[in-house]
């Protein structure tokens, strides 16, 4: 259920394992209903699309990786850039949505899945406990499966009609704004510093008064990808309306220069759980499996903003597990085993601890200032008096912004624990 | 010929207004209204979190303190049945199959 | 009884740039129009209450097969002309060649009856259902905004001035355009849309008939808007720039007294320097 990466890559497995798979989608044409930043990292799809950079529908290779912190004023930056990037078999490309999920799900197609799109599932249709087939809203619309994926994205109505996932959970969510922003090729090659199909992915923190979150810039070939994501909760909490924090990201002294007499080509948004390992659901259920987002697999701690590859990941891995069963009639809890010897939850349950950091009040609100001052205090040139040491510019900028040292000793070793 | 006068920027405006903004998206607007507010539940409300949340501003408060709710240009986002604050007043579903937003981009 | 319906499926939200004036199209979001879909929904329901068969009938590109697959769930048969696809090609063809073509592709079957959009959403002339109705040499009513049938007869509504309505009886064969309205197209099931997912549209290939009209060129009717940089230093400045006060000034030219041979030329050339005319002015002249 759901042509996103998740439904898409469980899709391509299922059917390449011989199972009849139907690929629903409530959507016009895949990736029609989905938005998210800009960067896919592709590598996930090497065992079962050899050579995918050939054919995906690439904007940009990112070879260049900046990691922002702002102020009102002031920007800190640490950039990195890598020709390996720029290489097969290539880190993460830029690439639009739309095209992306369109040409994965094509992918499925060619295996063998059939794509029924413009349908809705309504609901599960259970017999005692066992999910066996999905309702949809086209007439005559039942439809009955061995295995039902529900790979629904965020929202997952069918995870919810299970009890998986809480109807409403704001503490867990986040809301991602973003424009599209139409610029000449050569112009955002001038102004990332990149040329040809290289591409550029900034991550920012500090950019959103304070609310839990952060923002992004990417690059496309004639377009810039900027949005910012932002915790559910502090949002409401502080009455601001999300697509001023856009415009507060684009008249930043950092940001304007990039985006100066770019026009707005599409304006989206969506949300993103956030909750990470400790708020994953129970991954199936009798007849029923959970994968990408609606599971929860959106890795989204600050600098990482990954969930296409997580998607993409669980996805497989259910496509594998419903075919045995659909076949042999193997336990779907193999899909969690299979999960678990991968990145998928490799990954997110070393980060676990990384949304919580990453959104606390004093990463948010407090560090991005003392940093910046920190920088501004060692690099600012107060002739005739002597340089202060870093210590007392340290213990300055903490006193400004409130954070006692202890507190500060207490992060970084949390942060060192959490990032390890 | 007399001095400059220096001009202040207006600086609320900034960028696009909201509606050209809207105007970039693409939607196929269905007969069926997906979401429903029940706008007499809306008026015991005290937080109003959707007016500010919904990234497609389509809560509009008001004057006898209810809510007056457009579904058409809808992203289907989540956002505001996610925030609101009172159990009933938001009905939420997809809207039928193939309509609603469409994202070109994404 | 064969009821056709002809249709068009393209981007109704094609891109147009603003400085080229290019127009770009997305093949996976060609659908009908709100018109289309009625002309379909009309055909269904007239086949319905008389037992015929539906036949959707479209000229174009591949990007066609998505919504002709959807008439197919719906019980119709479908078929396509093959077509060049790219806009410009698209202008090239005149409704009276499209006509011919349809019809020719129809060969011995003759339709009891033709539905169609009354205008196309992005080309929009409204004349393809007349020369339709010509090329079979049957009666047409267009601009139809219901359309039902009554015993054994079609009654067709359709508006006129002053809020007024027309009723008119439609004796077959006809070609009936409609408007996007009063109806809306049923959705497929969805065991016909599993069937039809897959499905290859069976393709007629006739050859497009030479055509009077030729496009050489197709750009915006405005001038090429100039690139601009964004403008820099304070608001007086900008003021002055975008004014020109202060500033000296071409003096206007004075060509005069010349020829109206001459006096062309030169309008001619100050349309061209710009940007109101191509260099190719040879491009404009009538083949
Ligand atoms: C602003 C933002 C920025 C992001 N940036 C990045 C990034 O840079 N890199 C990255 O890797 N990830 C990023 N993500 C995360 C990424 O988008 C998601 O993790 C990923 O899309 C999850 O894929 P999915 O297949 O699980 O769900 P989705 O992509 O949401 O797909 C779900 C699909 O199911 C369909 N569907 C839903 N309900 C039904 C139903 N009832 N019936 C039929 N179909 C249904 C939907 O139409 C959709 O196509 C970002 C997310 C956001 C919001
Ligand atoms: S938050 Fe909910 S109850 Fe409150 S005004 Fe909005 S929709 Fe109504
Ligand atoms: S789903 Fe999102 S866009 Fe639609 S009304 Fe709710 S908050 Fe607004």
């Amino acid at each position: 259920m759901g042509a996103g990466p998740a439904g898409a890559a469980a899709a391509l497995t299922a059917a390449r394992a011989g199972a009849s798979v139907v690929l629903l989608e409530r959507g016009p044409f895949p990736g029609s209903k989905n938005v998210y930043g800009g960067v896919v990292y592709g590598r996930v799809l090497d065992e079962v699309l050899p050579r995918w950079w050939e054919e995906v529908p690439v904007q940009r290779w990112v070879t260049r990786r900046s990691t922002m912190v702002l102020t009102e004023t002031q920007a800190l930056t640490v950039d990195f850039r890598t020709v390996a990037w720029g290489e097969a078999p290539y880190n993460g490309c830029t690439t639009f949505r739309s095209d992306f999920d369109s040409w994965l799900a094509g992918k499925a197609v060619e295996a063998g899945a059939q794509l029924v799109t413009s349908t809705v599932a309504t609901g599960l249709i259970r017999e005692g406990g066992t999910v066996v087939g999905v309702r949809t809203d086209r007439p005559d619309g039942d439809l009955r499966a061995k295995v039902v994926i529900a790979a629904d994205g965020v929202n997952s109505f069918l995870a919810k009609e299970l009890g998986l996932l809480p109807s409403t959970d704001a503490a867990h969510l986040t809301l991602g704004v973003k424009e599209v922003l139409s610029l000449p090729r050569e112009v955002i090659d001038e102004r990332f510093g990149v040329r040809g199909d290289e591409g550029v992915d900034v991550e920012i923190l500090g950019c959103t008064r304070g609310i839990p979150g952060g923002g992004f810039v990417y690059t496309n070939k004639e377009t810039v990808s900027v949005g910012v994501v932002v915790s559910l909760e502090h949002l409401t909490a502080a009455k601001v309306r999300p697509e001023e924090l856009i415009a507060d990201l684009k008249a930043h002294p950092a940001i304007a220069p990039w985006v100066r007499g770019a026009e707005v080509k599409e304006y989206a948004a969506h949300l993103i759980p956030e909750g990470g390992y400790d708020h994953f659901p129970t991954l199936h259920a009798d007849g029923l499996l959970v994968a990408g987002d609606a599971a929860g697999m959106c890795l989204a701690a600050g600098i990482w903003l990954e969930g296409v590859n997580f998607a993409i990941g669980s996805g497989l891995a259910a496509g594998r597990a419903a075919a045995a069963a659909a076949q042999t009639g193997a336990d779907l809890a193999s899909y969690r085993k299979d999960l678990e010897s991968t990145f998928v939850l490799q990954d997110h349950k070393r980060l676990r601890k990384a949304p919580g950091l990453v959104l606390s009040p004093r990463v948010q609100g407090q560090y991005p200032g003392l940093i910046a001052d920190l920088v501004e205090g060692m690099f600012t040139v107060t002739n005739p008096t002597p340089k202060p040491g870093v210590v007392r510019l340290l213990r300055a900028a903490a006193n400004k912004h409130g954070v006692k040292l202890r507190h500060l000793a207490v992060d970084a070793l949390a942060g060192g624990r959490t990032f390890r | 010929m007399s001095e400059a006068i220096p001009l202040t920027p207006i600086s609320s405006y900034r960028g696009i207004g909201f509606d050209d903004r809207m105007d970039t998206v693409e939607f196929r607007v269905a007969e069926r209204a997906h979401i429903v507010v029940d706008s007499d539940i809306c008026r015991s409300c005290t937080t109003k979190a959707c007016v500010t949340a919904c990234p497609a501003n389509l809560f509009a408060p008001t004057s006898d303190g209810g809510i007056l709710f457009n579904y058409e240009q809808c992203f289907e986002c989540g956002t505001c049945y996610q925030v609101c604050n009172s159990e009933g007043a938001l009905s939420w579903t997809y809207p039928d199959g193939g309509y609603g937003v469409v994202f070109r981009q994404g | 009884m064969l009821i056709v319906a002809l249709l068009r499926c393209t981007d109704l939200r094609a891109e147009v740039d603003p400085l080229t004036g290019a127009v770009s199209r997305d093949p996976r979001t060609a659908s009908l129009s709100a018109a289309d879909a009625a002309a379909l929904e009309h055909a269904l329901r007239i086949a319905d209450t008389w037992g015929g068969r539906v036949l959707a009938l479209t000229a174009g590109g591949p990007e066609a097969d998505g919504p002709l697959r959807e008439a197919l769930a719906l019980g119709a048969e479908v078929r396509r002309v093959p077509l060049h696809s790219s806009y410009i090609e698209e202008l090239a063809v005149d409704e009276r060649s499209l006509a011919k073509l349809v019809v020719s592709a129809l060969g011995e079957n003759r339709p009891d009856l033709v539905l169609c959009a009354d205008r196309s959403a992005d080309r929009g002339t409204g004349a393809l259902p007349a020369f339709v109705a010509h090329e079979l040499g049957v009666v047409q009513a267009p601009g139809l905004v219901a359309l039902q049938v009554e015993g054994d007869q079609l009654v067709a509504e359709r508006r006129l001035d002053f809020g007024r309505r027309e009723r008119m009886r439609v004796p077959l064969p006809a070609v009936c355009s409609v408007e996007g309205a009063g109806v809306r197209l049923r959705r497929a099931s969805l065991p016909a849309s599993l069937a039809a997912a897959n499905a290859t549209i069976p393709l007629v290939d006739v050859a497009l008939p030479a055509s009077p009209v030729r496009v050489v060129q197709a750009r915006p009717t405005r001038p090429r808007p100039r690139h601009l940089p964004a403008p820099t230093g304070t608001s007086r400045e900008r003021l002055l720039a975008l004014t020109g006060a202060l500033l000296s000034h071409e003096p206007p030219t004075v060509v005069g007294p010349v020829g109206a041979a001459e006096a062309a030329d030169a309008l001619l050339d100050f349309l061209v320097r710009h940007g109101y005319l191509s260099e190719a002015r040879t491009g404009w002249a009538v083949p």
